[in-house]
C-alpha cells in the first residue's frame, strides 16, 4: 500500500532524509520514531505529497506520487500535529468544504457520525475559535477521515487531546487498521507505539537505523534480554540522544 | 525593579535592532532597504539640508511672495493662533473618544510574553504601570519620530526638525498618558455604579454646554460662516480662532495648547518659553495615572490574547487585523458534494469576506444606480451633471481595476499558511490557483460591472467631437467591457497571487508589522513590479483590439469593429490568464513553505 525507495529529501546543503526505503501493507500500522530531527516530519510531509521528494519514488495504494500525485492523493490522508483549520468556517462547514473537494457522495451520512465518534456534534456549528485545542484537532481528524482514506500519515496525533480523546483516538487507529487501512505514525509517546504499531522504523539524523515488526525490532536491540520496551529499544538504537 | 525593567525593555530593543541589522545579509531585505532608504532620502531627508534656517526667505518665489503678500497672513507667526486653535481642538476631539468610546475595564497593552513573566513576578502594581508607561514611551519616541518627518514640509508652522520632534513627543506622551488615565478613572467610575450610556450623557452634555454658552459669548461681529459654495476661508479661520479665545472653551482648551505649544513654536525663543508648561501637563498626567491605577491584570490578559491572536492570524496571512469572526455565517450558496472542486474554493472564501458580498445586494445597486440616473435625466437642472457622475464613475473603475487586488485578498494570500492542507488535496496546482482566485474575481468582476453600469447611465456625448459615440456604439462598448471585466480582473489578480508563490518569503516579510526602511522598500517593489507587469501583459491585447477596430470599422462599421475586438481581446487575456494559471499551479506544487519562506 505504501512503497517507499531511495527517499532523499535536502534542504539546501542539508539532508534531512537520507535513502530511505521501506513498505507497509495493507492493515499495518508503522511506528515512526526517532529524536527531535530525525527526520520523521520530513518523511510524513514527502509521503503526503506535501513536500517533494529530492529523489527517490513513493508509490501510495499503487499510485506514484510523482507521476500522479492526484490518484495517490485521493487515497490518502495527511494529519499534522497542529490543526490547520479555517477560521471562517464552522465544523460541519468544513465537512462540506472537503467532501466537496473530494466529492464524497452523501457526506452528511459520512459526517454525521464521524463528529460523534471525536465527541464534537454538538459544537458543529461553532467556529474554530469557539473550540479547545483538543477540538480542533478532533476536527481536523474528522475532516481527513472523512473520503474513507486507504492510508494515513499522522504526525504527532494525540498532542492536544484529553486522557479520553487519547484513548479514543487510538481505539480509531486500530479500527481502521483492522477495516484495511494502511497507517504511519509519528509520536514521542513510545507507549501509545506499542499499543498501537505493528511495525516500527527508527530514524536517526534522517537515515533509517532499524525497521520490522516491534518483535523483530525488540530482538535486534534486546541483546538477549527478556521483556525490553519500545523506550529501552528506542535509547538502544539511537544511542540515547536528545533524551 | 525599574531597572530590571528598564533592562528588559533597552535589552529587547537592541536585540531588535541586531536582528533588522543581521537580517540585511538576506537579499530580499538588502535591495528592500535600499529602495526604502532612497525614499526617505528623497521625499524626507533631503529636504532637511534645505529647511534649516528660517523658514520664510527660502525658497521662496517672487511669485510666491507676491501671493503671501496678498493673503496678508503668510508666516508661521501670523498662522499661530489658526494652528493652534485647530491643534487644541483636534486634541479636544482626541481626548473626547477616549472617555465616550470604551466599555471595557481598564487594560494595559501588555504582551503575552510580558504578562507570563512580569504579572507572577513580585512586582507591584505600580511597578507594571511604571513598565507599561516606559514602553509607551518608545512608541512615542518612534511615533514622534515619524510624524516629524511629515510635519517638517508643513510651511505653516515654524520651528526646525528638533523642536518638531520634542513637540510631537509632548503630544503623545500626553495622550498616551491620558488614555491610561482615562480608562483608569472609567473603570473606577463603573464600579461606582456610572453606566457607560450615562457617563457619554454626561460627557457629550457637558461638551455641547461648553460650546453653546460659548458661542453665546461671541462678540456680534463673528458670525459663524454660512455654509456653501461660496465660503470664505479667512472668516471661518477668525471664527475658529475666536471661538477658541472666548470662554468657557477657552478654559478647557488651556491643557491642549499647553501641549501642543512646543510643536507650533515658531522660534527658539517661544519653544524655550513653551516647554516649562507643557512638561507640566505631562508630569501631572503622569501622577494622574500612577495614582489612579485600577485592577487592571484581567483585562489586561485578555487582551493581550486577543492581540497575540490577531497578530498570529494576520502574519500567517489568514485575517486582515482586527477581523477574526467571532459568529458563523449562513453558506453564501449550497455547495454540493458534486462538481468542480474549484468552485467550493469561491464558497469557502464568500464565507471569509464581508456579508453583503452578494447576489442580492449586488441586484440592489444595480436597481438603485439606474434608478437614480433615469431620475436624474428626467431633471433638467440636474442633467448637465450626469456626464460629469458618469467620469468619476469611470476613475472609479479604473482605481478599483488597478488597486482591487491590493484590497481583495481572498485567495492564495490569505490562504498562504494552509499551503500544507491544501497541497493535500487531489487536485492539481492549477485548480487550486484558480479556485483560490475566484472570489477576489467575483468580487472585483461585481464592482466594475457596477461602474459600467452607472457610466453606462450617465455618459453622454457633450460635444460634437463625441458624435460618434452614439448609443449603440456605447452600449457595445460596455458590453464588450463586461465580458472581458472577469479576464482582465484574473490577470490583475495573478499578479500578487505571483508574487506571493514565487517570492514567499519576500511576501510574507513584506506583512511584517514594525517594518522599517526594508519593509516599505519591499512594498513599494511589489507594487512597481504588478504596475510594470499589468502593463507588459495588457500591451499585446490592446494593441490588437486597437488594430481591429481600425481596420474593420471602414468595413463593418463600429458596432461589429468593437464586437469582433471584444472577442480577440477576450481570446489574448484568457490565453494570458490560463499560461499564469498554469506556471502558478506548477509553482504551487513545488512550493515549500518551510524553506522558500527563508528565501
Amino acid at each position: 500500500m505504501i512503497e517507499v525507495q531511495g527517499l532523499h529529501k535536502r534542504y539546501g546543503n542539508f539532508t534531512a532524509v537520507s535513502d530511505l526505503s521501506f513498505a507497509v501493507r495493507q492493515g499495518e500500522v508503522l511506528g515512526l520514531v526517532g529524536p527531535n530531527g530525525a527526520g520523521k516530519t520530513s518523511t510524513l510531509r514527502c509521503l503526503a505529497g506535501i513536500i517533494p521528494a529530492s529523489s527517490g519514488s513513493v508509490r501510495i495504494a499503487g499510485h506514484d506520487l510523482a507521476a500522479d500525485p492526484i490518484a495517490a492523493k485521493r487515497a490518502l490522508a495527511f494529519f499534522s500535529d497542529e490543526p490547520r483549520l479555517f477560521d471562517y468556517l464552522t465544523a460541519r462547514q468544513h465537512l462540506n468544504f472537503v467532501a466537496r473537494i473530494y466529492g464524497v457522495a452523501n457526506h452528511e451520512a459520512i459526517a454525521q457520525p464521524l463528529l460523534e465518534e471525536f465527541e464534537i456534534a454538538d459544537k458543529a456549528d461553532q467556529l474554530p475559535g469557539e473550540l479547545s485545542r483538543g477540538m480542533k484537532q478532533k476536527l481536523a481528524i474528522a475532516c481527513g477521515l472523512l473520503h474513507s482514506p486507504q492510508v494515513m500519515f499522522f504526525d504527532e496525533p494525540l498532542t492536544g487531546l484529553d486522557p479520553l480523546g487519547i484513548r479514543r483516538m487510538k481505539n480509531s487507529i486500530i479500527k481502521r487498521a483492522r477495516a484495511g487501512a494502511t497507517i504511519v505514525l509519528s509520536s514521542h509517546l513510545l507507549h501509545l507505539l506499542e499499543e498501537v504499531c505493528t511495525h516500527v522504523l527508527i530514524l536517526k539524523r534522517g537515515e533509517k537505523i532499524a525497521d520490522g515488526t516491534l518483535a523483530e525490532v525488540s530482538a535486534r536491540f534486546s541483546n538477549g534480554e527478556a521483556n525490553v520496551n519500545l523506550e529501552e529499544i528506542f535509547l538502544r538504537a539511537t544511542g540515547g540522544s536528545d533524551i | 525593579m525599574l531597572r530590571a525593567l528598564l533592562y528588559l525593555r533597552l535589552t529587547s530593543f537592541k536585540n531588535w535592532l541586531i536582528a533588522r541589522a543581521r537580517r540585511l545579509r538576506q537579499p530580499k531585505y538588502l535591495i528592500g532597504a535600499v529602495v526604502g532608504c532612497a525614499y526617505f532620502y528623497f521625499f524626507f531627508f533631503r529636504s532637511f539640508s534645505q529647511s534649516a534656517g528660517p523658514r520664510v526667505p527660502r525658497a521662496m518665489t517672487p511669485e510666491a511672495l507676491q501671493a503671501m503678500e496678498a493673503a496678508q497672513a503668510s508666516l508661521p507667526v501670523d498662522w499661530l493662533p489658526a494652528t493652534t486653535a485647530l491643534g487644541s481642538l483636534a486634541l479636544l476631539v482626541f481626548i473626547c473618544f477616549m472617555w465616550v468610546v470604551p466599555a471595557q475595564r481598564a487594560a494595559l497593552g501588555f504582551t503575552e510574553a510580558e504578562i507570563a513573566f512580569l504579572f507572577p513576578a513580585p512586582i507591584p502594581r505600580r511597578g507594571l504601570v511604571h513598565f507599561r508607561l516606559l514602553s509607551a514611551q518608545f512608541r512615542s519616541l518612534v511615533g514622534a519620530a515619524v510624524m516629524m518627518l511629515f510635519s517638517n514640509r508643513w510651511t505653516i508652522i515654524g520651528g526646525n526638525v528638533a523642536t518638531h520632534a520634542i513637540g510631537w513627543w509632548f503630544i503623545f506622551s500626553a495622550l498616551n498618558l491620558h488614555f491610561s488615565g482615562a480608562s483608569f478613572t472609567l473603570t473606577r467610575l463603573t464600579d461606582l455604579g456610572l453606566g457607560a450610556w450615562r457617563r457619554r450623557a454626561y460627557l457629550l452634555g457637558t461638551i455641547a454646554t461648553v460650546f453653546v454658552a460659548t458661542g453665546l459669548r461671541l462678540p456680534a461681529e463673528i458670525a459663524m460662516p454660512a455654509l456653501g459654495a461660496g465660503v470664505e476661508l479667512q472668516p471661518a479661520i477668525d471664527w475658529m480662532v475666536t471661538l477658541t479665545q472666548t470662554a468657557p472653551l477657552s478654559w478647557l482648551l488651556v491643557p491642549f495648547k499647553l501641549v501642543i505649544g512646543p510643536f507650533l513654536a515658531v522660534d527658539a525663543r517661544h519653544f524655550l518659553f513653551a516647554l516649562g508648561p507643557a512638561l507640566l501637563v505631562v508630569t501631572l498626567h503622569y501622577l494622574w495615572v500612577v495614582r489612579s491605577a485600577v485592577a487592571f491584570e484581567d483585562a489586561s490578559v485578555d487582551y493581550a490574547q486577543k492581540r497575540g491572536a490577531r497578530i498570529a492570524a494576520w502574519r500567517s496571512g489568514e485575517r486582515r487585523p482586527g477581523t477574526l469572526p467571532t459568529k458563523a455565517r449562513t453558506a453564501p450558496f449550497l455547495l454540493a458534494s458534486h462538481g468542480r472542486p474549484e468552485l467550493a474554493f469561491l464558497w469557502k472564501n464568500l464565507l471569509s469576506t464581508w456579508p453583503y458580498f452578494n447576489l442580492r445586494v449586488f441586484l440592489g445597486c444595480a436597481v438603485v444606480i439606474v434608478c437614480s440616473s433615469l431620475w436624474l435625466n428626467t431633471q433638467p437642472e440636474w442633467r448637465p451633471l450626469l456626464p460629469g457622475v458618469g467620469i468619476m464613475a469611470l476613475v472609479f473603475g479604473a482605481y478599483a481595476l488597478i488597486t482591487g487586488p491590493q484590497f481583495a485578498r481572498q485567495d492564495i494570500r490569505s490562504d498562504l499558511a494552509h499551503a500544507d492542507t491544501l497541497k493535500t488535496f487531489p487536485l492539481a496546482g492549477w485548480q487550486i490557483v484558480l479556485g483560490e482566485l475566484l472570489t477576489p474575481v467575483v468580487i472585483l468582476t461585481a464592482v466594475l460591472w457596477l461602474t459600467l453600469l452607472a457610466i453606462g447611465f450617465t455618459f453622454y456625448p457633450v460635444s460634437a467631437g463625441l458624435a460618434w459615440l452614439t448609443l449603440p456604439v456605447r452600449i457595445t462598448v460596455g458590453l464588450g467591457l463586461a465580458v472581458i471585466a472577469p479576464a482582465l480582473v484574473a490577470l490583475q489578480l495573478l499578479v500578487p497571487n505571483a508574487a506571493a508563490l514565487l517570492f514567499p518569503g519576500w511576501f510574507q516579510a513584506s506583512r511584517m508589522r514594525g517594518g522599517g526602511p526594508e519593509v516599505i522598500g519591499q512594498r513599494m517593489i511589489f507594487f512597481f513590479a504588478q504596475l510594470l507587469t499589468m502593463l507588459l501583459t495588457l500591451v499585446p491585447p490592446v494593441g490588437l483590439a486597437a488594430l481591429v477596430i481600425f481596420i474593420l470599422q471602414w468595413l463593418v462599421g463600429p458596432v461589429a469593429a468593437v464586437l469582433v475586438a471584444t472577442v480577440v481581446v477576450l481570446v489574448v487575456l484568457l490565453g494570458e490568464a490560463w499560461c499564469g494559471l498554469w506556471l502558478l499551479g506548477e509553482r504551487f506544487e513545488k512550493l515549500d513553505l518551510s524553506t522558500d519562506l527563508k528565501s
